[in-house]
């Protein structure tokens, strides 16, 4: 079953000047896949992600994920579907750095408010455990580590059980065995969960290690 | 709903956390608000107070229109009744010697009594004189009045200081003087002074009373005695009568009427409007002044909030982008920052009041003492709900305003570029 289909997909830059960035791409993604993208900078795998993420939303094309179409759709119906659906990993770790770690965790779901507060603080207590930083729950997410903050990051795209977990090139900031840390933790994700995972990487290791790769240059899949 | 209830829920925490941590200029920008409200709200209040104040002594002085006789030239000599046709030329014209009484003045003051407009009509006599105590000579005016109807007008019982204004009809010779003019004679009552008219009679006269009514001028040259007295002062016949004061229902209509009457009579006369016209019009600048202060002050107030915000906005910039990109609309943004302009405004238009309040109770408690114009024992201050209402509404609205342009700029933030670093 495919969970994220995308066609005729064309992305233009303006400035300095005119630039196509991602060039009449199609890409399936089927649940449960972990995917990882690769190719050089500047080739648009992350330019790619971002369209897929829903974020950006200057695209030509489509972009159809679990049924609905993406083309076209107001801020406020796309946010609310990242809440509910997209979990995202950013390669600079990204916590809001005033709040406790558990609230960074919890935040996506409190603005889903799917669940009452109480219930939604078990489940992120849950996923720190499962993520081995139970212990910083709350610490204030600036103190800790870069390799800890990472690891509370994908404990936050996961706390709405998303379609599909996307990450930014999110070993790109951690040293060797954070990056075989959160590396593990994304194989467990796939295995045990059958979490559709999409992850955009340069290190070949990584991407040689993942379900299936898709190479990008110059805005094509190759 | 439930949903829009958690969605501001959530913004609000957020603001609350983003405050926190820039607790000091959070501080700071909701003192910038305080500072204006509290001005505003004492200023207003004082402003106004001091106006009400004197507005009230003045009105209660004032009829709404009076009619009187005034010394006039001849707009035609003879000499152009005759010679129609040519220039005519006359030298040193003087104006004729006429009584100073109002033609017929005891048939109109019963005539005015009826019209339905008019709720108080008093007729009086009044004239400059010379109030004598040995060496001293103070000039003057005395006011022959009848009490009842002066009294309805001016509500001349309460402005008694010592004695009483019963006596007047009753006793002959008798006056009721101003307290300046009390005091510079040196008199009390019960005292006897000497009175010279203008025509140069002389009369020794009892003081039965002594009245103050706050505004200066009068206190320090004017008595009251009854009609009679000075009819007599004056030696002319009870018919006489130089003023009519009137006091209407409705103060509005005083210029027309004043007009009608004039014209109905062929009397000269004003309206408490013509004679307060810089008392008027010295409100209206004043006004004007409090306000355009107001408004500079709720700029820099303005400014203040405005610039917390732009500068916590490019310092969240990060995690602006970070809410969106976990699922948080521009909408939502917008609401973050809003929380935090209307916390601002809300705590400190708040805080103005209560210290504007307390600064202008402690001016109103405090003794200040002047005779200029108006007699004063400490300074009339206005704590009308109006000007509160006032203030709070101009605080909110100033951080609304100043709120919305960082807000509207934080729900822009394209969170791509950012997080792509």
């Amino acid at each position: 079953m495919n969970i994220l289909e995308a066609k005729n997909l064309n992305k233009y830059f303006y400035d300095p000047k005119k630039f196509k960035a991602l060039d009449n791409l199609d890409l399936t993604i089927e649940k449960g896949d972990f995917v990882s993208i690769t190719g050089k900078s500047g080739s648009g795998k992350s330019t790619l992600l971002y369209l897929l993420s829903t974020m950006d939303t200057d695209f030509e094309g489509s972009i159809n994920i679990n049924g609905s179409e993406m083309q076209g759709r107001n801020n406020s119906w796309l946010a609310d579907f990242r809440n509910k659906h997209i979990g995202f990993v950013f390669q600079f770790h990204f916590l809001l750095p005033e709040f406790s770690v558990l609230k960074n965790v919890m935040l996506p779901g409190l603005k889903r408010a799917a669940f009452p507060p109480q219930e939604l603080e078990q489940k992120a207590m849950d996923l720190l455990k499962l993520l081995d930083v139970q212990d910083q729950a709350l610490k204030r997410a600036s103190l800790l580590s870069g390799g800890q903050q990472q690891r509370v990051a994908i404990a936050r795209a996961l706390i709405n059980d998303p379609l599909i977990l996307m990450g930014d090139e999110p070993t790109g900031n951690l040293d060797s065995k954070n990056t075989g840390l959160v590396f593990d933790l994304f194989k467990k994700l796939s295995a045990e969960q059958h979490q559709t995972m999409l992850i955009v990487t340069h290190d070949e290791e990584f991407a040689k290690n993942t379900d299936k790769t898709i190479h990008i240059s110059d805005g094509r899949i190759s | 709903m439930k949903k829009i209830i958690t969605d501001f829920k959530l913004a609000a925490s957020i603001a609350f956390v983003h405050m926190s941590a820039k607790l000091k200029q959070t501080i700071i920008a909701t003192i910038g608000v305080a500072l204006g409200i509290t001005i505003f709200v004492f200023m207003i209040g004082f402003i106004q107070g001091s106006q009400n104040y004197m507005q009230a002594i003045m009105f209660e002085q004032s009829p709404h229109l009076r009619l009187f006789n005034e010394v006039k030239l001849s707009d035609k000599t003879i000499i152009d009744n005759i010679y129609p046709n040519q220039i005519n030329t006359v030298g040193h014209q003087k104006p004729k010697d006429i009584f100073m009484n109002l033609k017929d003045g005891k048939q109109a003051v019963k005539e005015i009594r009826k019209n339905p407009l008019v709720k108080t009509v008093s007729g009086s006599v009044s004239t400059k004189v010379f109030y004598r105590l040995g060496a001293v000579s103070i000039n003057g005016t005395i006011l022959g009045i009848n009490f009842e109807e002066a009294n309805a007008l001016f509500n001349l019982e309460n402005k008694i200081v010592s004695g009483s204004f019963t006596e007047l009809a009753t006793m002959p010779n008798s006056i009721v003087v101003g307290s300046g003019l009390a005091r510079k004679l040196n008199v009390k009552t019960g005292d006897k002074i000497e009175l010279t008219t203008e025509k140069g009679a002389n009369f020794s006269i009892s003081i039965i009373g002594v009245f103050k009514t706050g505004l200066v001028d009068i206190d320090n040259q004017q008595s009251y005695g009854s009609i009679k007295t000075v009819q007599r002062f004056l030696n002319v016949p009870s018919s006489y009568l130089t003023d009519i004061q009137v006091k209407l229902f409705d103060p509005e209509l005083a210029p027309d009427e004043a007009k009608r009457l004039q014209k109905n009579y062929n009397y000269s006369g004003s309206d408490w409007k013509k004679d307060n016209t810089t008392l008027l019009e010295g409100a209206a600048l004043q006004n004007m002044i409090t306000y355009s202060v107001e408004v500079v002050l709720l700029l820099i107030a303005g400014f203040g909030i405005f610039n917390i915000l732009t500068m916590m906005i490019y310092e969240k910039m990060k995690d602006i982008a970070i809410l969106k990109a976990i699922g948080f609309s521009n909408g939502d943004v917008r609401r973050i920052f809003m929380t935090q302009a209307f916390v601002i405004g809300i705590i400190g238009a708040t805080a103005g009041l209560l210290f504007g309040y307390l600064i202008s109770y402690a001016i109103s408690k405090m003794p200040y003492h002047s005779d200029v114009m108006f007699s004063l024992d400490h300074l009339p201050v206005s704590f009308n709900p109006l000007y509160y209402i006032m203030g709070f509404s101009f605080g909110i609205l100033t951080t609304a305003i100043a709120g919305y342009l960082p807000s509207r700029k934080a729900a822009k933030v394209d969170p791509i570029t950012i997080l792509r670093g």
